[in-house]
């Protein structure tokens, strides 16, 4: 599993019906060892069957938490970096939430909160609550 | 009252006891590698994960502080701080875990932790659920306070905060509801996601006149008490709250569950004991301007 190609796998995505479940996860595992390897194209929603969340957005999420936590600029963030740590506590979780909201036009519950513990699971949510907004 | 078998930490009614580390305290590596050596693997891991020193050693003695802290009151001959288990409720609130054949008086131990960079507070009490929170008084908003409150806090928090003139009181205030919304939700066990700030009110009561009012330096501004927004005329009177000073650099926010107050008697006031401590080095106990009440222990 751990060493099916990068061109295989994307192969797959666009031509096979909605993976189960499992096999999504199993693309996610996948997909971080590609990250550390250093194929930053393929972190796209071509690796994932439900809706997740553009280069662009994950960017944008990247440098709002930066800017909370005034990171160093040779600190490492990725998408995967836990808030928890890299020093966020509950009031920056909160901070990042609200700059989220205004730089996206969202709405975020509180009840969500607790879901946003990485960079990429807030994209994640931005892009499903950004889908849902009615046009403008 | 739980009377340990070596040092005498006991508990008087209605007391919560107030742990805290100052991690620039705590310098020595082996002293450091030997706290290390008091965790689970699993805290260990977490410990890891933290990126660069300074959290590294936060998290390492925030777990400290926890397992040694509560070891402190034995009952049953020596507890080991390494032997403690740990469990979440629903909501993530981390509690004690015990053995059936483990003395039914360890149980009634309840506790709760914060910390910031430079400060680790635990909250220990017998039987009353706790929730701690501390924040540096000089924790700077990334956002503009009032926007921060429109969005998070209720519109008589906001009314209060608005009323501020002073930037710095203000900025004070915010601190302190921020603390003191913190402290009910853990002490609740449901966290800011279980239970949205803007669904309760906290209050600042003045024995005067009952209205709430921004007060500047005074040294005691009165009880604290929260309403829930739910039920507009209730107040939700089984929480008690008490809001410290604590090493001259935070402001610490408590919140105890109540005894059920027998009709007509005056509830017992929340007592506090705080101390500070190296664990295994040495401990302090503390009054005075290190911890200095700013309200609710009337």
């Amino acid at each position: 599993m751990a060493s099916v190609s990068a061109a295989s796998v994307a192969f797959r995505a666009l031509s096979k019906p909605p993976l189960k479940s499992n096999e999504t996860s199993r693309l996610k595992i996948v997909s971080l060892g590609w990250r550390k390897n250093g194929f930053p194209s393929l972190r796209s929603s071509r690796l994932h069957v439900s809706c997740a969340a553009k280069p662009e957005t994950v960017d944008k999420v990247c440098e709002i938490v930066r800017k909370q936590l005034a990171l160093p600029a040779e600190a490492d963030l990725t998408p995967e970096s836990k808030f928890s740590a890299i020093g966020a506590d509950s009031l920056d979780t909160v901070e990042i939430v609200m700059a989220l909201e205004e730089e996206f036009g969202i709405s975020v519950e509180e009840e969500s909160s607790q879901n946003i513990t990485t960079v990429q699971e807030a994209a994640d949510l931005i892009e499903k609550l950004v889908q849902k907004k009615p046009e403008a | 009252m739980i009377e340990p078998v070596e040092n005498s930490y006991s508990f008087s009614d209605r007391e919560a006891h107030l742990w805290y580390v100052v991690p620039d305290e705590v310098k020595s590596s082996f002293l450091l590698s030997n706290y290390l050596d008091i965790l689970s693997p699993c805290e260990k891991e977490n410990v890891s994960r933290m990126r660069g020193e300074q959290l590294q050693k936060a998290a390492l003695l925030a777990r400290v502080l926890v397992r040694t802290t509560i070891a402190r009151y034995q009952i049953n001959g020596q507890v080991n701080p390494r032997s403690l288990k740990f469990k979440k409720n629903i909501h993530g609130k981390p509690e004690l875990e015990w053995d059936d054949d483990q003395c039914q008086c360890a149980s009634r131990l309840q506790f709760n932790i914060s910390h910031t960079s430079s400060l680790i507070l635990c909250g220990v009490t017998v039987d009353s659920p706790i929730g701690v929170d501390l924040e540096e008084k000089q924790r700077k908003l990334k956002n503009n306070i009032l926007a921060f409150a429109r969005r998070y806090f209720t519109p008589h928090e906001v009314k209060f905060l608005s009323s501020i003139s002073d930037p710095v009181v203000q900025h004070q205030h915010f601190v302190k509801l921020w603390t003191l919304k913190e402290s009910y939700v853990k002490a609740l066990g449901r966290g800011f996601s279980g239970l949205p700030f803007r669904m309760f009110t906290i209050q600042f009561r003045t024995t005067e006149n009952g209205d709430s009012c921004p007060s500047g330096e005074t040294n005691n501004e009165g009880e604290i008490i929260v309403k829930s927004l739910e039920d507009v005329n209730s107040f939700s009177s089984n929480w008690q709250f008490a809001l410290l000073e604590l090493a001259g650099s935070h402001y610490a926010a408590i919140c105890m569950e109540k005894d059920e107050a027998v009709e007509g008697e005056v509830p017992t006031p929340m007592k506090l004991t705080v101390r500070k401590t190296i664990p295994y080095v040495r401990d302090e106990l503390i009054s005075g301007p290190d911890a200095a009440v700013i309200s609710g222990l009337t």
